[in-house]
């Protein structure tokens, strides 16, 4: 399989009130197309920042990330910014939206921003409207924000990540807000577009969220300390807890 | 713990605390400046006339007539003084090293020092107590662009007399207007003013005037009412000569709430901006079991702090505010707040008041919020705002351009506003470019009774057998006629003049009624409003002020006075004119009016013949101002200005105005716009992060107020007119009696100049303060609260 994203020997360091915190410490990371790929560890270990320096959202100190066999490190903002827009999608855990703007709307924002994109607007809210078809929130298209679910405004945020077809989604603890019942429809959506071949790279707190998960990476003090193998999820609760199972024993030896 | 919370906040919230200081900084230096300037022109004159001991009434008369005597026995009277004028009579007859002056048009006036009935006050607004021999103070219209400066030798050169006095400065009297039209007056030693009476052979008329402190003035103005010769005026009359300077401070005075009110306005919304940041934090406290007083004195006592600061040092800002507010008003009269700072203190007490009364009501939500409420920051996930308007999917706009537009039609109240508050900056500069083009619009020659012509002369070697000889106009009118002879130039000449009559109407008698006639080769059509212009020698056509005066209509008969020579004649009509202050009567053409002196005169009008292109009329006026070796020879246009006196002092407020509303909305912009990236802090992070570029939301921040800003100027363009109409009607019938004036105005200036200033300020000032959304990283929305 063709490799998406690559990160090597990738540094951050903050300094704050001049002292020096080295948050990543030279990480190697490979991940292919079609995987999804879950980031775990404890708090402050590193994994948001992580998931924010190989997705452009913020730079290395040190070390280099290639997306699709380009090294971005050296993309001026604006370039990283072109990048996001049209190859990368994202979903957050606060489900950040445009205040001013409907759910539909605030969707198919991305796509209208985006110079690759040559449909018509009419097109592209036709998208938006299959996408939140597909996701079942079609019918809260014309609503404020705030007239959703925590559930239905995550899914929101899914297709809003959809609307340009990224290579890879992007998800920083995307079930971290939500009940459990909307955690899994979430979930669910993420391992249906993944096995549609999105590539998808979440970072998460909860083991059942990552039993989903093809991968998994387990940071400790800006370090990967462990690296799990788990196949693809074929989707019965049966799997699921023996996954589960298997992650949890994992996790306990990393000292989870 | 309560002070620790309220240090932390106010080091953490740097940026939205020093915003709203700012705005409370602003408000108050507004408050306490145009409060002083509020208070000054309000009681303005009244101090001025109170410090300068101006009488009850004040009496003039020929310096050789014996009324004095029967007003002296008039009952009432408790105390009165006389000076005695001297004219000299040209311009010209001065000299400034070395060379003649010709910077005013009527002629000097001479004050003794020895009879200065009232107090006069020099450039530093002390009583002048005597002059030193060999020197002299004048007022301003005598050194109106000279280079002129205290110490200077003027000399004083007539028929042979020679006599040479130094320059004191300038000095005020509360009677004295100021203006190129008016009469310039220099307070000289009385040793100086008897060597120059001595020496000067040929005297004009001259003058005595009687300033009466009474009881009875009534008693003084129904002797003048049937003297010829005596004419009187109260202190409430004479109080109408700073008219100018009065409507100068007026709309100083409008300018000044203008900004206040719009200081308020922004800073309510700051205060409002600022609280709703708050309101996670409150939730957190309330869940903590905090009690609401509690919560709520948190912040009133940081906006207390804030508005304490801020007004502080908004007070000490206004000191120098105010100067320049009043500066403008300053210059010809004794003008100031002697409780300047007291109230500007009062003002600063009333902003804290104010701001505090703003945090009161914006806190008061607390009160209703739950824990939860306050957590989900004010929001209850129930609709309580309408969807929005637009939708990005049917519209065709760029993107930038929509999320614009959907943001100023999500927050009406917030953006209407913004615009209000820029539309009344637009209006501001706009009516005042109106109006100031229109006070020198050659459209208003009919209104000072002068034929229509594209050429004025005001030289005074020219017109000054009009004041000086009864019937002088014909003087006049031959030395035109055999000066265009001379010079070749093919026009028709005339003038107009008005001379002060003893009017009756039953048992009505007034004596402010100006007759004006005009004569020459070039007729003046003159305009009736109501009625018809009068044909015969006994016809006659009176403004609106004079029916009123004479409790008469059109149809009635009055008998006029003049030189002491009644003439009968009818009313035929009603006319409008700046003229006598607006008191006046129009006699026909063929009127006899070889025995009146002059008042006052429109000077000399040349109507070129064919159709002069503009480099003709140029050409002309550099002939003439060569041949009477005087600069006093105008176009249309320049007479009107100098006619009206308003256009230029508007003007000054006018560029006053530009930069006030440059200053104030550029700080409306940067604090604005400083707030929205606060307030929108988290979306700004989410559209980096999602891989809108910066340029875009910049470029969306920017558009918010251009789209604001093409709404102000649109709604201030189409409004300037019907105000500036109304505004100059208003203006018009102060200075005399004149209604329906045609307003006149630069399409260049109202539609593009100035709309394009305040889009300039905005587009500049927002990108500016837009660029700080560049700070924002898209990794930012790892760290929103």
């Amino acid at each position: 399989m063709n490799t998406v994203l690559q990160a090597k020997g990738i540094c951050k360091t903050y300094i704050v009130n001049k002292r020096q915190n080295n948050v990543l410490k030279n990480i190697d990371l490979t991940v292919s197309e079609g995987e999804m790929v879950a980031v775990m560890g404890p708090s402050g270990s590193g994994k948001s920042t992580l998931l924010y320096c190989v997705s452009g959202m913020d730079r290395v100190t040190s070390g280099e990330v290639v997306f699709n066999g380009k090294s971005t490190s050296k993309l001026r903002e604006s370039e990283l910014a072109q990048l996001r827009l049209d190859e990368m999608g994202f979903i957050f855990q606060q489900m950040y939206m445009m205040k001013n703007l409907s759910v539909l709307d605030n969707i198919i924002l991305p796509a209208v921003s985006s110079k690759k994109n040559t449909e018509s607007r009419k097109q592209s809210e036709e998208r938006g409207r299959a996408l939140m078809h597909r996701l079942g929130i079609d019918s809260v298209g014309g609503n404020d924000i705030n007239e959703v679910s925590g559930g239905q405004l995550q899914r929101a945020c899914i297709c809003r990540s959809m609307i340009n077809s990224p290579k890879i989604i992007f998800a920083d603890e995307p079930t971290g807000s939500l009940n459990r019942a909307s955690s899994d429809e979430v979930m669910n959506e993420l391992l249906s577009l993944n096995r549609d071949g999105t590539t998808v790279m979440c970072v998460t707190h909860d083991p059942k969220v990552a039993a989903k998960c093809s991968r998994v990476l387990y940071l400790v003090d800006g370090n990967i300390i462990g690296e799990k193998e788990m196949g693809h999820f074929g989707g019965t609760e049966k799997e699921l807890r023996d996954r589960e199972r298997d992650l949890n024993n994992w996790l306990m030896e990393q000292g989870w | 713990m309560f002070w620790r919370i309220l240090k932390k906040d106010l080091k953490r919230k740097r940026t939205m605390n020093l915003i709203l200081l700012m705005f409370v900084i602003l408000c108050s230096m507004f408050a306490a400046a145009s409060s002083n300037n509020i208070a000054a022109v309000i009681g303005g004159i009244e101090h001025y006339f109170d410090i300068a001991d101006m009488p009850d009434v004040l009496v003039t008369m020929d310096a050789d007539s014996d009324e004095d005597k029967k007003i002296e026995a008039l009952p009432g009277i408790k105390e009165i003084k006389t000076d005695s004028s001297f004219y000299i009579f040209s311009s010209k007859s001065f000299r400034l090293h070395g060379k003649k002056l010709d910077n005013f048009i009527n002629p000097a006036s001479f004050i003794a020092d020895d009879e200065m009935a009232i107090n006069y006050f020099d450039s530093g607004n002390d009583i002048i107590k005597d002059v030193e021999k060999g020197t002299f103070y004048s007022t301003t219209t005598f050194t109106e662009g000279l280079d002129i400066k205290e110490g200077d030798k003027v000399e004083i050169n007539v028929d042979g007399f020679s006599y040479t006095l130094e320059y004191k400065g300038i000095f005020k009297g509360a009677y004295i207007q100021n203006g190129t039209s008016c009469l310039p007056y220099l307070l000289v030693d009385c040793e100086d003013m008897k060597c120059i009476r001595d020496g000067i052979k040929e005297q004009g008329p001259s003058y005595k005037s009687m300033y009466i402190k009474t009881d009875d003035p009534q008693a003084i103005l129904d002797y003048a009412d049937e003297s010829d010769s005596v004419f009187a005026a109260t202190r409430d009359e004479q109080k109408s000569i700073f008219i100018f300077d009065m409507m100068v401070a007026y709309i100083m005075m409008a300018i000044s709430i203008i900004i206040m009110l719009a200081a308020f306005v922004v800073l309510r919304f700051t205060v409002g901006f600022t609280i709703q940041e708050e309101y996670r934090e409150i939730g957190v406290m309330k869940a903590l079991g905090l009690s609401n007083t509690r919560i709520r004195s948190l912040y009133i006592v940081k906006y207390l702090a804030i508005a304490v600061v801020g007004t502080a040092i908004g007070l000490v800002c206004s000191l120098p505010l105010s100067r320049v507010m009043l500066g403008a008003i300053s210059r010809n009269m004794v003008i100031g707040s002697e409780n300047g700072v007291v109230l500007g203190i009062v003002c600063s007490v009333c902003v804290v008041a104010i701001i505090m009364l703003f945090c009161y009501f914006c806190t008061r939500k607390v009160k209703k919020l739950s824990p939860l409420d306050a957590v989900r920051s004010g929001q209850t996930g129930e609709r309580f705002r309408k969807k929005s308007l637009i939708s990005i999917g049917r519209s065709k706009l760029p993107a930038p351009l929509f999320l614009a537009l959907n943001d100023v039609l999500s927050a009406p109240k917030q953006y209407l506003l913004i615009t209000a508050v820029f539309t009344l900056c637009v209006l501001m500069m706009n009516v005042m470019a109106t109006s100031a083009v229109t006070l020198k619009s050659p459209k208003l020659m009919r209104f000072f009774c002068a034929a229509e012509s594209e050429i004025t002369i005001l030289d005074t070697e020219l017109i000054k057998d009009e004041l000086t000889v009864p019937g002088g106009y014909q003087i006049t009118l031959d030395k035109t006629a055999k000066l265009l002879d001379e010079l070749g130039i093919d026009a028709k000449y005339s003038t107009g003049f008005s001379s002060q009559a003893s009017v009756t109407h039953g048992d009505k008698t007034s004596t402010r009624i100006f007759l004006t006639a005009v004569r020459g080769t070039q007729r003046f059509e003159l305009q009736c409003d109501e009625g018809s212009a009068p044909q015969k020698t006994d016809e006659v056509a009176l403004t609106g002020y004079a029916l009123d005066d004479l409790d008469a209509k059109i149809g009635d008969r009055i008998t006029a006075d003049l030189n002491g020579k009644k003439h009968e004649f009818i009313i035929t009509g009603r006319f409008s004119t700046y003229m006598g202050g607006g008191y006046a009567a129009y006699v026909s053409d063929d009127f006899d009016m070889s025995g009146a002196l002059a008042n006052g005169v429109t000077g000399v009008q040349i109507k070129l013949n064919g159709d002069p292109d503009e480099k003709t009329v140029s050409d002309t006026i550099k002939k003439l101002s060569e041949k009477l070796e005087s600069d006093k020879v105008f176009t249309a246009e320049d007479s009107v200005k100098m006619m009206t006196q308003a256009s230029d002092p508007i003007n000054a407020i006018k560029k006053l105005d530009m930069i006030l509303t440059v200053i104030l909305t550029s700080l409306i912009i940067l604090l604005m716009e400083r707030s929205f990236i606060s307030k929108e802090k988290s979306e700004i992070a989410l559209m980096k992060a999602v891989g809108i570029q910066s340029r875009s939301i910049i470029l969306q921040h920017v558009l918010r107020f251009v789209i604001v800003s093409v709404i102000a100027c649109i709604i201030a363009s189409a409004a300037v007119l019907p105000i500036s109409s109304s505004l100059l009607s208003g203006v018009s019938s102060v200075i005399g009696d004149v209604r329906g004036i045609d307003v006149d105005y630069s399409t260049v200036e109202v539609f593009v100049i100035c709309p394009a200033i305040l889009l300039a300020v905005t587009t500049i000032g927002a990108f500016i303060t837009a660029l700080h959304t560049k700070r924002i990283t898209a990794s930012d929305t790892a760290s929103i609260e």
